[in-house]
């Protein structure tokens, strides 16, 4: 902390500390220089998505969030309904599957795996993270969705079929479960991996006091490893989601992208970020394109809320942890 | 909070920055070098219904004038607004530009180069290629009306076809398409209540199916979907052995998109709007259009009338509409009639560097 704040205060004040480091100067121009674009970015890019929004953010106002439609025969009635209930099912339902998966994942190559193992599966699971979307966007067409066609979905509609959510057959493999899939893949190794570090980084004096005073593994887990690690388990969380609520084109790929809105998983959707990947290319009219502008507006509201939400609880949280 | 490296690291720090600047800097001056040397190439990008003619023409235009094209099938709407934001010196769109496209697009001219048709095709186990469908049919199956395909009104006009107890899924095209344009313009001619509620574009609001992006994407669901039916570019559909339906047009006879379907429907518009738009979906009944595929589209090249490039651009687009022509049969592509041809060229005139 003391090294950090002595560098906050710039090379004034090392000069002074004794003779000029040229080295330090430059690295402090260059830092302070990434630094600034990085606010100077947002602060454009926020501009300039709510410029291109403005014609239909007149035109449509705070309606635009409760319109269920995209472009009727004149091609001007414009709304984000379906998008927005799009967005919030499947990166909730990524996240809902994703995060046991994940803290399962990081329990078992932390705490139970033998080392070889570890050090054969870890990377492999990280390596998820290197497949580019496009490409699982294409698996999920060719292989993803068959499956659900043809076994998961028949099995799911038979045996949970009075749950709103799995309440009809899937007809095709384009629908918002495949999504859900597709996401939850996209997750896995953003959040097992922090959990890995954070499961890692519990004392060991811990586990080995509550092993001594007679816990199970499961007992020191819940009781030792889940509690120190809260704060960092919601933070991982919250960036999978923002890598949800954000992926465009392997959701795009395999949504179906109707501008409908269904409680079964297994009917097609559209997703904020899918819409804008899909159409922004080639938009037919001047108002759509502002409609389209729109949407990105709200995906940056909605990003803005999640990682102020994980700031939030983060700090709560490790707050809590702090004073105990 | 954690600290950062220790102070006898800092030099090795400062130099990995001063190697990355160098390399970015370095970089920079050698993608700076490749792009001036490129110099005698055209870029184009847009319609992917047109671009197995326009790789063909890539080939031969190289072979013999020693200019290299470059072509992006990234859909129509891609390509208009890549003219508009001047990243491309031409783009293939298979839909005419908007009046909204074209004011952005500010001085940008567009003639047919090519002439093709859309097909209908579907994914049914055990069914014959070539159904029989009528325009009314394919309309009340992609406004969710028609859901079965033993619904009576299939059955009625396929004698003798065990079609199947089966959900018709209609699948569509997501991102901005000409073939789209193509397809929702023919539905409009043959239903008042696709006209009144849907209407025709490059995008409009499905009332039922699944979207997917690109030709290949929509081919891709079909061909995977059991019951599925979409529409894709004929060239498309025969290079990946679709089944696809013979439709009904006007004069009451069952038409394939081939060359024949094609030539016939293509004179049923010879009035250019005043920006060189034709439309040839869904010809009148008369005898000159007995043959008529109902379906057909031309597709357009959209050039910029003040181009850098235009004395590379002139002949390539001069060629493309004449010596060019001859390599469409062979991919489905019926050479343009001849007013179509000249108002190409007279149109071409008005393009200077």
């Amino acid at each position: 902390m003391a090294v950090a704040q002595e560098r906050a205060a710039g090379p004034a004040a090392l000069q002074r500390r004794g003779r000029f480091r040229p080295g330090d100067a430059i690295l402090y121009v260059v830092t302070c220089a990434a630094a600034l674009t990085g606010v100077v970015l947002l602060a454009l890019i926020t501009r300039e998505v709510l410029t291109d929004a403005w014609p239909a953010m007149q035109k449509f106002g705070l309606g635009f969030l409760t319109t269920q439609a995209w472009g009727d025969k004149h091609n001007t009635l414009f709304g984000a309904k379906s998008f927005i209930f799009g967005t919030i099912v499947t990166s909730f339902g990524a996240l809902l599957i994703a995060t046991p998966l994940s803290l399962a994942i990081a329990l078992f190559l932390t705490e139970l795996a033998p080392r070889w193992l570890k050090s054969v599966v870890a990377p492999l699971i990280d390596l998820l993270a290197a497949i580019p979307s496009v490409v699982l966007g294409l698996w999920g067409i060719l292989v993803l969705g068959p499956f659900i066609v043809n076994t998961m979905g028949p099995a799911l509609h038979g045996t949970l079929g009075f749950l709103p959510i799995f309440s009809t057959k899937p007809s095709v493999g384009s629908n918002m479960f495949a999504a859900i899939l597709i996401l939850t893949i996209m997750m896995v190794p953003i959040i097992s991996s922090i959990c890995r570090e954070l499961f890692v980084g519990v004392p060991s004096e811990l586990k080995d006091g509550a092993l001594a005073l007679g816990a199970t593994r499961w007992e020191v887990v819940r009781g030792v490893v889940f509690p120190y690690a809260r704060a960092g388990i919601a933070a991982a969380m919250i960036l999978g989601l923002g890598r949800a609520v954000g992926e465009a084109i392997a959701v795009t790929q395999v949504i179906g992208n109707n501008v409908a809105i269904h409680w079964s998983l297994f009917e097609p959707g559209d997703t904020l970020a899918s819409r804008i990947a899909s159409q922004f290319q080639g938009a037919a009219t001047a108002l759509q394109i502002a409609s389209l502008v729109y949407l990105a507006v709200i995906l940056l509201v909605f990003s803005l809320i999640a990682n102020l939400a994980a700031q939030l609880i983060v700090r709560r949280v490790a707050g809590r942890h702090q004073i105990r | 909070m954690k600290e950062f490296g220790t102070r006898r690291k800092r030099p090795l720090g400062v130099l990995s920055i001063l190697v990355v600047a160098v390399t970015a800097v370095a970089v920079s001056v050698t993608t700076g070098a490749q792009a001036r040397s490129n110099a005698g190439e055209l870029k184009g990008a847009g319609s992917s219904f047109v671009a197995p003619l326009v790789s063909v023409w890539q080939q031969k235009y190289e072979a013999s004038k020693g200019v290299k094209i470059s072509y992006n099938p990234i859909g129509s709407g891609g390509g208009i607004s890549a003219i508009t934001n001047k990243t491309v010196d031409f783009a293939g769109s298979d839909a005419p530009m908007t009046p909204d496209q074209f004011n952005a697009c500010n001085g940008c001219v567009q003639l047919p180069w090519a002439l093709s048709a859309t097909s209908v095709m579907y994914n049914l186990n055990g069914v014959k290629n070539n159904l029989h469908l009528t325009g009314p049919v394919i309309a009340d199956i992609f406004l969710g009306k028609v859901t079965n395909w033993n619904d009576s009104r299939i059955k009625k006009i396929n004698p003798g076809v065990a079609l199947p107890d089966k959900e018709i899924t209609p699948v569509y095209r997501s991102d901005s398409s000409g073939t789209s344009f193509n397809f929702t313009s023919y539905l409009n001619t043959v239903s008042k209540q696709w006209k009144s509620q849907i209407g025709n574009g490059t995008t409009v609001n499905w009332p039922k199916g699944v979207g997917a992006r690109g030709s290949s994407g929509v081919a891709g669901v079909v061909s995977r979907t059991e019951g599925a039916i979409g529409y894709v570019d004929v060239a498309y559909a025969l290079k990946n052995h679709l089944k696809f339906a013979a439709v009904q047009n006007r004069a009451k006879r069952w038409a394939l998109p081939g060359l024949i379907g094609i030539k016939a429907a293509s004179l049923a518009d010879r009035k250019f709007s005043s920006t060189n738009a034709l439309s040839i979906v869904n010809p009148p009944p008369g005898k000159k259009f007995r043959k008529a595929y109902p379906i057909c589209t031309y597709t357009y090249v959209i050039l910029r009338t003040t181009s850098p490039q235009a004395a590379l651009l002139k002949p390539f687009v001069t060629w493309a509409l004449t010596t060019g022509q001859a390599d469409g049969p062979a991919l489905k592509f019926q050479p343009i009639p001849k007013v179509v041809k000249a108002k190409g060229l007279a149109t071409l005139k008005k393009v200077h560097s």
